[in-house]
């Protein structure tokens, strides 16, 4: 039937103690963060050459053990997106690589530990999740792809198959829930996934099973690394509780913004050239402060760092009177920083002219909308 | 290659930045950059000396 009403207040799920109620009960079912590659604060869909552990669209990594084989850019190659959805993530192969037993090149998102703390995994009640996602590539066959453990030593290989080149096709796979092992439930990584574009021997294994070793991939997975060319896009990725997937998990704008901001925080200004980022207060003749509050809680203390292509000259200090003190020597983060504020140093030339106690504020000093980045990524 | 920096206002060096991409991050165990930097030391590596008198 098209429509039907279940009458009861709780439909029991196969799984203990997962049900669907009569509220909003799938609300937060999706653990994965910008699994429709909405959110790209970092490059706003440029297309950037990776290397080990860049992270891209939000939330989302690529690691390889070789630097510049793949770009990744948010709706890479402009193909039209699986129905419902309005963007994806592309990684396109640019120097092929024959791969060598201990390669890897991996497309992932560790989830923190928190988001994932009633699998109960590492405990005899784990639970059964299942990881569900809409891939598109100009190869087909059997991709692989895993789960692993942040402790880096018990993972589980799974495969899943495309089988029409340039076409979107819907996988699902169910994967037990991990009995053993060290499973962070707080702050730090909880479950790393993995979709393999070409994994070595060395961390590759058999499909299907937990195992006490680093594996990235399943063993004969398709090599999308190496092909000139080839490409891997990836959209609506879905990790939820149960032994089925269910209708991908939609959020608004707004609120998938901010649980990406828990991990990157980008202090943007308000244009180009004198584009105003913070206020700052003056130490001395050469240091001052700009500090703030983050609008989300970080995930720890960020770190900090500035946009790519920019230095400590792309930015300038202005005192409120119009005065400029030209452009920084320095800036860093501040050691009393904390998850829920920043204190940033500033360092100028001695001979910029301002004094202790007065006030001014941070701004960009080129024609390029340079952004300050806080990054707790994990 | 990493600097160390002294806080201003704490008068401690508890601020690391990696001289070559420009990434500053505190003395904080759940910071990935901090985590690698462990690893760096570990390694017999030193980092530079903050500049005196900031």
């Amino acid at each position: 039937m098209a429509y039907g009403t279940v009458n009861a207040d709780v439909v029991q799920s196969s799984v203990s103690g997962v049900s669907l109620g009569a509220g909003n009960a799938t609300l937060m079912k999706n653990r994965i963060i910008n699994g429709a590659m909405v959110i790209d604060q970092r490059n706003a869909g440029a297309s950037v050459t990776v290397s080990t552990a860049t992270y891209c669209v939000d939330r989302w990594g690529f690691s390889g053990s070789q630097a510049s084989k793949f770009t990744a850019q948010q709706n890479a190659g402009s193909v039209t997106p699986p129905v419902g959805f309005s963007n994806y993530w592309g990684l396109t192969t640019i120097s092929p690589v024959s791969l060598a037993s201990g390669d890897y090149f991996v497309a992932y998102q560790v989830i923190e530990g928190y988001n994932v703390a009633d699998f109960g995994w590492g405990t005899a009640n784990a639970k059964t999740v299942t990881i569900s996602a809409w891939v598109y590539s100009s190869l087909t066959g059997t991709f692989g792809g895993s789960l692993r453990s942040s402790t880096n030593n018990y993972s589980y290989p799974f495969t899943y198959s495309i089988p029409v080149a340039n076409t979107w096709t819907q996988i699902s796979i169910t994967i037990p829930g991990a009995t053993s092992s060290t499973w962070n439930t707080t702050n730090g990584q909880g479950i790393l996934v993995n979709f393999a574009l070409g994994v070595g021997s060395t961390y590759s294994g058999t499909a299907g099973s937990w195992s006490a070793n680093n594996y990235l991939s399943a063993t004969g997975a398709t090599s999308v690394v190496s092909t000139n060319g080839a490409t891997f896009y990836i959209t609506g990725v879905q990790l939820e509780v149960g032994s089925s997937a269910t209708g991908f998990e939609y959020r608004q704008y707004q609120q998938e913004l901010a649980l990406c901001q828990r991990y990157l925080y980008r202090l943007t200004p308000n244009g180009t050239t004198t584009g105003f980022i913070s206020t700052v207060g003056f130490g001395s003749s050469t240091n001052g402060f700009a500090s703030g509050q983050f609008p989300q809680i970080m995930r720890t203390t960020p770190s900090l760092a500035l946009d790519n292509g920019a230095s400590v000259g792309s930015f300038a200090i202005y005192t409120t009177n119009g005065g400029n003190y030209g452009t920084l020597s320095s800036i860093s983060i501040n050691g009393v920083s904390c998850p829920s504020f920043y204190l940033v140093n500033l360092g100028f030339p001695s001979t910029s002219g301002a004094g202790g106690g007065q006030i001014g504020y941070l701004c960009t000093n080129v024609t390029a909308s340079y952004s300050i980045q806080f990054s707790a990524e994990l | 290659m990493y600097k160390l920096i002294k806080n201003p206002i704490t008068g401690q060096s508890d601020v690391v930045i990696n001289l070559l991409t420009n990434v500053s991050f505190p003395f904080d165990p759940d910071n990935t950059d901090y985590q690698a930097y462990l690893k760096w030391l570990e390694a017999g590596n030193t980092p530079l000396p903050a500049d005196t008198g900031a």
